[in-house]
């Protein structure tokens, strides 16, 4: 049992008694505490995941068969180490960061709990719990958007919050349906569908169905209820809108995995008109995101419609419900975390170096911090999809399992316009390196100053892109584990 | 417990209050002591009573005929009157604070207590003639509460409630007249008194005659149309828009709906008639415009209010689902949402004594001076949300259950109106604990140059309860929803 609480609660534990204690004042006595609490709390997880075994832990009745319950199985572990070491840099990286903004202890505080309820999220072991983790998730990451509470944030932060429970709200009406039609809600590979009542409430189900993917993918970004994520993500803090691209997105993508795969089941939906719907949504938003990413001039909200971009990626993969592109998907899942977070981070080392948050200022940046847009560049190349990054591997086998699904339509659609939207994300993304480093004649070189940012901050920089590339690189050991929860759910 | 208790907790309040005013103890604290032990002697009363049913009822006296005036505790009164009681001495004590900056205190009091009284008789009554009885003494005691203030604006507001409220009983006596002649008895029992043979093919007048009853028991629930006397009322000092309007008035009212659907007419004689049709698409309607009507609201207390109505109609949809399940959700909806809206009531009710500020726009930057407050407040508003492990999830949970469990199409819709009301809900409630943490605006720094802090124990009690209370039945609401389903199957 304290496998599976210790890490939901103790980070829990440590970001409430920072916001709720009124020591320490002194900044370097804040950092040093946040730092301790930092090392315990990763020190424990790292040790339990080695120990715990997987097995199901009911920890209590909310009210009758509505149970609290845990089960780590492969794939809420592979969501759950992204997370550990995506939280990790980024608090590093915060540490510098957040010098220049107010309130930083209720920031750590914050991120501390955010941490515990995405713990609780990758350990859930039916809908229930899940979902209580889900919005608790909303609640407790909202602080992190509009930390600086500028009029804007607050705005920000609002309209995340009730995007995010209008979308929460839709699943719930799924759950509430599920919970009589379904055997169980425990998460189950193939789902939990009584059969006699899929067959009698068919129509019904593929409603909920959808509503359901609907609702989840709010937090995914999808098309049509996107619009909180170029607002909410770049108006955090640079670090928190890391995370929050690079992580809390992925609480939606994990929903989407478990509702489909693991309670309504692949054989419930392959071929029906709800399959049809989320892939024509999934590719809609990846079209429309690299396109409005194309126009934007400012350079995180650039990154935010990417991220509706490219969460779409893994998206299409899981509407595929086809065992290589699922792959494709959790490999995205991986390669997008490790990528957007570097490139937000590289955002905001240029933001608290020099200020400049639109793309167009940004001329000779790569003269000025040589490292960082270095990173930048080859985490870029990644989300472009050029070998031998991790993001080629994804594009790889999303491409292979599109085609291989036997789509009369999107099987050579999906393909053509992830290739459509490749060009528009080096559209994007690349101008910044190639101004950067090659500002042109017109450039004042004397006026320019050196400006690399710290080791505390670059350091996560190298070793996110590193790892970005070297996931790339060393495939097989994920692939191997990706393959073994495909042949359970297919 | 002998019977005659059943009269005895429902006098001795009553008298309480009567004597308030001409008691000759001159300090206020010892005035005040004493009020507040008999209210809390009257509640244990009740809950021993509970805990020792007595089998048959109470009679006071005989009218012409079969009416009589008769108190008896089935499951319904247990449940009624154990949450009315549970919190009535809570209130009490919050009023006492609350008071000191009002006028007139003791003539407030009076009222208050005899309120108790009358909301245990409503409670206790074991025949319909009695319901009717106390339902519209209850108008008749708590108009001088609204009143209090006497303000143009509070007078007209308890005009407007007297009207209201007489109207809605009026639509209500016919209802009675009816069960009279086409009940084998005036009695409460589960499943309803109603006499087939007598009323061979005369169904539809039958039905006509609940859907007006529903109607006019259902002005004090708040339901669309007969909606606006509620967010008017909340100029009454906030004990009473929290307790009376709140809990005992509008819960008076989703509970004479719920004797007469379970309890008169019986549900196997509506279910399935044009007329569940028709009040529970009035329920799903009032959920909606409820919520909608809060979100527009600027003024803080009477935002409340509107929540109130939305929050009504769960419980009346819950009794319009008409299966014991649906008695599930509705009873357990009518308990808890008791305590979250006290709750949220008392933390207004504090932030307006400690700030004198009415509107939400005012409220910014609060929160760092009234942490505990506004901590509080957004507990509560969690828990109206329906956010799992806490209250009002496993209320919300419990009227899903019933609806989908009953195979109704409209009772599906319903749970739709549900999940609109809960976004509605987060918004109204949300922007409330946002403004009062995290804004930095004009209003802020204006606040923040005032010296406002939390209020005292009196006031900052029966908040950490209603917190603790909210919070346990969250997790641990089992016992509760057992007990809930016993009563539901007639156990009591």
């Amino acid at each position: 049992m304290i496998d599976y609480v210790l890490p939901i609660v103790l980070p829990v534990i440590c970001g409430v008694m920072l916001l709720v204690l009124g020591v320490p004042q002194k900044r370097s006595n804040l950092l040093l505490l946040v730092s301790v609490a930092m090392t315990a709390v990763l020190g424990i997880d790292v040790l339990l995941l080695t120990k715990v075994s997987g097995v199901r832990l009911n920890l209590f009745e909310l009210t009758h068969n509505v149970a609290i319950s845990f089960a780590l199985d492969r794939i809420g572990t592979i969501f759950y180490v992204l997370i550990l070491v995506v939280w990790c840099l980024v608090m590093i990286f915060s540490f510098e960061y957040m010098k220049h903004e107010q309130n930083e202890k209720r920031y750590y505080g914050f991120f501390f709990i955010v941490l515990g309820v995405l713990t609780g999220l990758c350990f859930a072991g039916n809908l229930i719990t899940f979902y209580a983790f889900f919005e608790l998730l909303t609640l407790t990451s909202m602080p992190l958007v509009l930390h600086n509470q500028s009029h804007e944030a607050v705005m920000a932060g609002l309209k995340y919050l009730f995007y995010s429970f209008a979308g929460a709200y839709l699943a719930l009406l799924g759950l509430y349906f599920l919970f009589q039609y379904g055997n169980t809600l425990d998460f189950t590979a193939g789902g939990v569908l009584n059969e006699q009542m899929a067959a009698q409430h068919q129509p019904l189900l593929l409603v909920l169905a959808l509503l359901m993917i609907l609702g989840f993918g709010v937090k995914a970004g999808m098309f049509p209820m996107h619009a909180w994520l170029p607002t909410a993500h770049p108006v955090a803090p640079a670090p928190a809108s890391a995370f929050l691209s690079a992580i809390i997105v992925k609480a939606g993508v994990l929903a989407l995995i478990r509702v489909v795969y693991y309670i309504f089941g692949v054989s419930f939906l392959r071929g029906t008109w709800v399959q049809t719907t989320w892939m024509i949504l999934a590719l809609l938003t990846v079209f429309m995101g690299s396109m409005l990413a194309y126009r934007e001039k400012i350079l995180k909200k650039r990154l935010a419609y990417s991220t509706v971009s490219q969460v779409s990626y893994i998206l299409f993969g899981l509407s595929l419900m086809e065992p290589v592109a699922f792959s494709g998907a959790i490999y995205h899942v991986i390669a997008h975390g490790l990528i957007k977070s570097t490139l937000f981070l590289c955002a905001g080392a240029i933001i608290y170096q020099t200020g400049k948050i639109r793309v167009e200022e940004l001329n000779g940046i790569g003269k000025q911090m040589p490292v960082t847009i270095w990173c930048y560049t080859i985490a870029s190349l990644g989300l472009i999809g050029i070998p031998p990054t991790s993001g080629f591997i994804s594009k790889w086998y999303l491409a292979s399992g599109a085609l291989n699904s036997g789509n009369p339509v999107f099987a050579w659609l999906g393909p053509v316009i992830l290739l459509i939207s490749a060009l528009l994300t080096a559209g994007y993304l690349l101008p910044i390196t190639m101004h950067g480093f090659f500002p042109g004649e017109a450039f004042d070189y004397k006026a320019m100053k050196k400006a690399e940012p710290c080791k505390k901050m670059v350091i996560p920089l190298l070793i996110l892109t590193a790892l970005s590339v070297i996931s790339g690189v060393f495939t097989s050991p994920l692939l191997a584990q990706l393959q073994m929860i495909a042949d359970t759910i297919f | 417990m002998p019977e005659y208790m059943l009269f005895i907790v429902i006098l001795l309040p009553m008298l309480t209050g009567v004597v308030f005013p001409i008691l000759p103890i001159k300090k206020r604290s010892y005035r005040l002591l004493f009020l507040e032990i008999l209210v809390v002697l009257n509640s244990v009363f009740v809950w021993m009573l509970l805990l020792n049913r007595p089998e048959s009822g109470f009679t006071l006296a005989h009218f012409t005929g079969d009416l009589t005036i008769t108190f008896k505790m089935d499951g319904m009164s247990m449940v009624f009157a154990g949450l009315v009681s549970a919190l009535w001495p809570l209130a009490t004590l919050y009023s006492f604070e609350y008071m000191t900056k009002e006028k007139r205190e003791n003539m407030f009091f009076m009222f208050y207590t005899v309120s108790y009284g009358v909301t245990l008789g409503i409670a206790l009554a074991g025949n319909l003639l009695t319901m009717y009885f106390f339902y519209e003494l209850l108008t008749l005691v708590t108009v001088p509460l609204v009143m209090h203030t006497m303000t143009r604006e509070a007078i007209l507001a308890s005009r407007k409630y007297l009207y209201y409220s007489i109207g809605g009983a009026a639509f209500g006596f016919i209802g009675m007249i009816f069960m009279i002649i086409y009940g084998t008895t005036l009695d409460f029992a589960l499943g309803g008194v109603l006499d087939l043979v007598k009323i061979g093919d005369r169904t539809n007048i039958l039905l006509l005659v609940y859907v007006m009853a529903f109607l006019g028991f259902g002005v004090k629930a708040a339901i669309c149309p007969f909606s606006s006397w509620l967010p008017q009322a909340g100029v009454a000092p906030t004990p009473v828009t929290a307790l009376l309007h709140a809990v005992a008035v509008v819960k008076a009212g989703a509970f004479a709906i719920l004797r007469l659907t379970y309890y008169c007419y019986g549900t196997d004689f509506l279910r399935g008639s044009w007329a569940q049709y028709v009040t529970m698409a009035i329920a799903m309607f009032t959920i909606v415009y409820g919520c909608s009507r809060a979100v527009k609201e600027t003024h803080l207390k009477r935002r409340l209010a509107y929540s109130t109505i939305s929050n009504l109609s769960y419980i009346i949809f819950g009794a319009t689902i008409m299966t014991p399940l649906g008695m599930v959700g509705a009873l357990s909806h009518m308990v808890f949402h008791a305590v979250m809206k006290i709750c949220s009531f008392f933390c207004a009710g504090a932030i307006m004594h400690q700030t004198e500020k009415h509107y939400v726009h005012e409220l910014d930057g609060l929160g760092k001076q009234m942490p505990m407050i506004f901590g509080i407040f957004t507990v509560s508003s969690l828990a109206l949300m329906g956010v799992p492990g806490l209250a009002g999830f496993i209320s919300k949970w419990n009227l899903a259950y019933a609806a989908i469990e009953s195979g109704n199409p409209l009772a599906f819709g319903g749970v739709g109106c549900l999940l609109i009301s809960a976004l509605l809900t987060a918004i109204y409630m949300l922007t409330i604990v946002v403004r009062g943490f995290f804004v930095k605006s004009k209003v802020t720094e204006a606040n923040e140059k005032q010296d406002y802090h939390d209020p005292n124990w009196m006031m900052l009690l029966p908040l950490g309860i209603f917190a603790a209370a909210i919070v346990l039945f969250g997790l641990f609401s089992t016992p509760l929803v057992n007990f809930l389903t016993d009563v539901a199957s007639g156990l009591y």
